[in-house]
């Protein structure tokens, strides 16, 4: 099987700062792979380096054998801000809003039948007419997660989504991005610095220290006995 | 307790309107002061009366606020172009930056000279002081609004493919709504004293003249009554687009987003 995403030697600077260094990873389509790693490694430059969003000094990004030199809607982000829903349409709206743009030739009924489906997937089919400031942290992430898999992007990139969320809703949510993924089988790249959460939701777990891969380690057995390994590749 | 909550109630403007009309017929009624300078409200809104009455008021009026739309649609125009040429261009956000550091200081009536020399005494030229009032608050706010904009909805609009318009128009626009707004009330407030103050040294522009000309021609034939029911109705004019028209606007825009 061909990988979905292929990232061939990126190297990455601001300035004289090095963030990333020699980056090599195949994604293949339908897998969840977690990129690890402290604060200032480099994740959410890679990040964005695979969405589009910043360009590399040397090396190539292919998305199916085409370069990624502009970001598109083929590649969705999912940011950590609550403020990533627009405050002036409703749950509703701003799940809708992308697709009108995307998909233009659907009728009005099919926009709304598609709105309405993956607002049950994240199961918010009863808040669609509140608006943003109405909602909790949760739901926030929640609308930005639908509003994203509404376009079925070839991969979702998602920065810390759960980072600014308390324990038990960090929790509800990962279990929702599971089966979320079971259900529509969307490759996901998926940036944290919490190993648990890596190990929850991760098929393979990019450890990246320095802005250089360590190791890529296999997940999918979800051994606990791995939490240790990854600790200790990331300890100074 | 109750004085307090009776004047947080959103009638407690109403309320003051009232005292203050009270104080002055008290002060016009009872206190030394000529009746020339200081008449009664009852010769204010006799005069005020008779001038509705025979339609001059009216017009004027009239007149007057079609002026001011007129100079606040094309100042929010002008402001919007220089405000999108600034967010795509740094060069263009630096001539916006100097020309704004240079004629927003500068009032419109400083200008009056030369606009008299420019373009005459006429329509043109009040439209011209309105636009000189309106452009610069509207870009300063348009453009703090664009800045305050979180980087995250730049990014969404490029990822859903939009244009830099389009990010503008369907993204960029709403999410600055509140500083927009707060543009918008800035600008009325100014077109609006500058619109009065031009009329009133221009003369009567167009067939019948605005506001400004009624009020300058009431107190060249001493009628101070009628200088007093001009001002009332610019005062009206005031509260009614500050409270009810920009009232409703926020009430259905940032109110009700959670914005403010």
């Amino acid at each position: 099987m061909k990988p979905l995403i292929r990232i061939k030697n990126i190297w990455k600077s601001y300035g004289d700062k090095q963030i990333l260094k020699e980056i090599n990873l195949d994604i293949m389509p339908g897998q969840l792979i977690c990129i690890v790693g402290a604060s200032g490694c480099g994740k959410t430059t890679l990040l964005n380096l695979v969405g589009g969003f910043l360009k590399a000094d040397q090396g190539q990004i292919d998305l199916q054998g085409q370069k990624i030199n502009k970001p598109s809607s083929q590649c969705i982000m999912v940011f950590q801000e609550f403020d990533q829903l627009f405050a002036w349409k409703t749950v509703r709206k701003n799940v809708e809003f992308p697709l009108k743009k995307i998909r233009k030739n659907c009728s009005p009924k099919e926009l709304r039948e598609c709105v309405s489906h993956y607002l049950k997937l994240v199961k918010l089919s009863d808040y669609e007419n509140y608006y943003p400031a109405q909602l909790s942290g949760g739901m926030k992430q929640r609308t930005a997660l639908a509003r994203a898999l509404a376009l079925t992007p070839k991969v979702l990139l998602m920065d810390e989504p759960f980072g600014s969320l308390d324990a038990q809703t960090k929790n509800e949510l990962q279990e929702s991005l599971l089966e979320i993924r079971e259900k529509t089988q969307t490759t996901i790249l998926f940036v944290t610095h919490d190993i648990r959460e890596a190990m929850v939701l991760a098929d393979r777990i990019v450890v990246l220290k320095s802005g250089r891969i360590m190791e890529i380690i296999d997940n999918q057995s979800k051994d606990r006995s791995l939490e240790n390994k990854i600790t200790s590749l990331l300890s100074p | 307790m109750r004085i307090r909550e009776f004047f947080l109630k959103p009638y407690s403007k109403l309320v003051w309107i009232l005292l203050m009309m009270l104080a002055w017929e008290l002060v016009a009624k009872f206190a030394p002061v000529s009746a020339l300078a200081f008449p009664s409200l009852q010769q204010i809104f006799k005069a005020l009366f008779d001038s509705i009455k025979n339609g001059e008021l009216v017009y004027q009026m009239l007149f007057s606020l079609t002026l001011i739309l007129e100079g606040l649609f094309i100042g929010v125009v002008l402001a919007f172009i220089m405000s999108f040429l600034s967010v795509v261009s740094k060069v263009f956000e630096s001539f916006t930056d100097t020309c704004v550091s240079i004629f927003h200081p500068l009032p419109g009536i400083a200008l009056l000279p030369l606009i008299i020399l420019w373009i005459g005494t006429g329509t043109s030229a009040i439209l011209f002081v309105i636009v000189h009032s309106v452009l610069w608050p509207m870009i300063l706010n348009m453009n703090a609004g664009f800045k305050s904009i979180p980087d995250v909805y730049r990014k969404i609009g490029d990822n859903y493919e939009f244009s830099r318009f389009q990010s503008m128009i369907r993204i960029f626009i709403p999410a600055a709504l509140t500083y927009l707004l707060a543009g918008l009330k800035i600008s009325w407030a100014r077109g609006w004293r500058a619109v009065i103050s031009a009329e009133m040294i221009f003369g009567a522009s167009g067939s019948i003249g605005g506001i400004g000309w009624y009020i300058f021609n009431r107190r060249v034939f001493m009628d101070t009554a009628g200088v007093y029911a001009g001002i009332l109705v610019i005062i009206a004019v005031g509260i009614l687009v500050e409270d009810f028209i920009f009232g409703k606007i926020e009430k259905n825009t940032i109110k009700k987003w959670g914005l403010s």
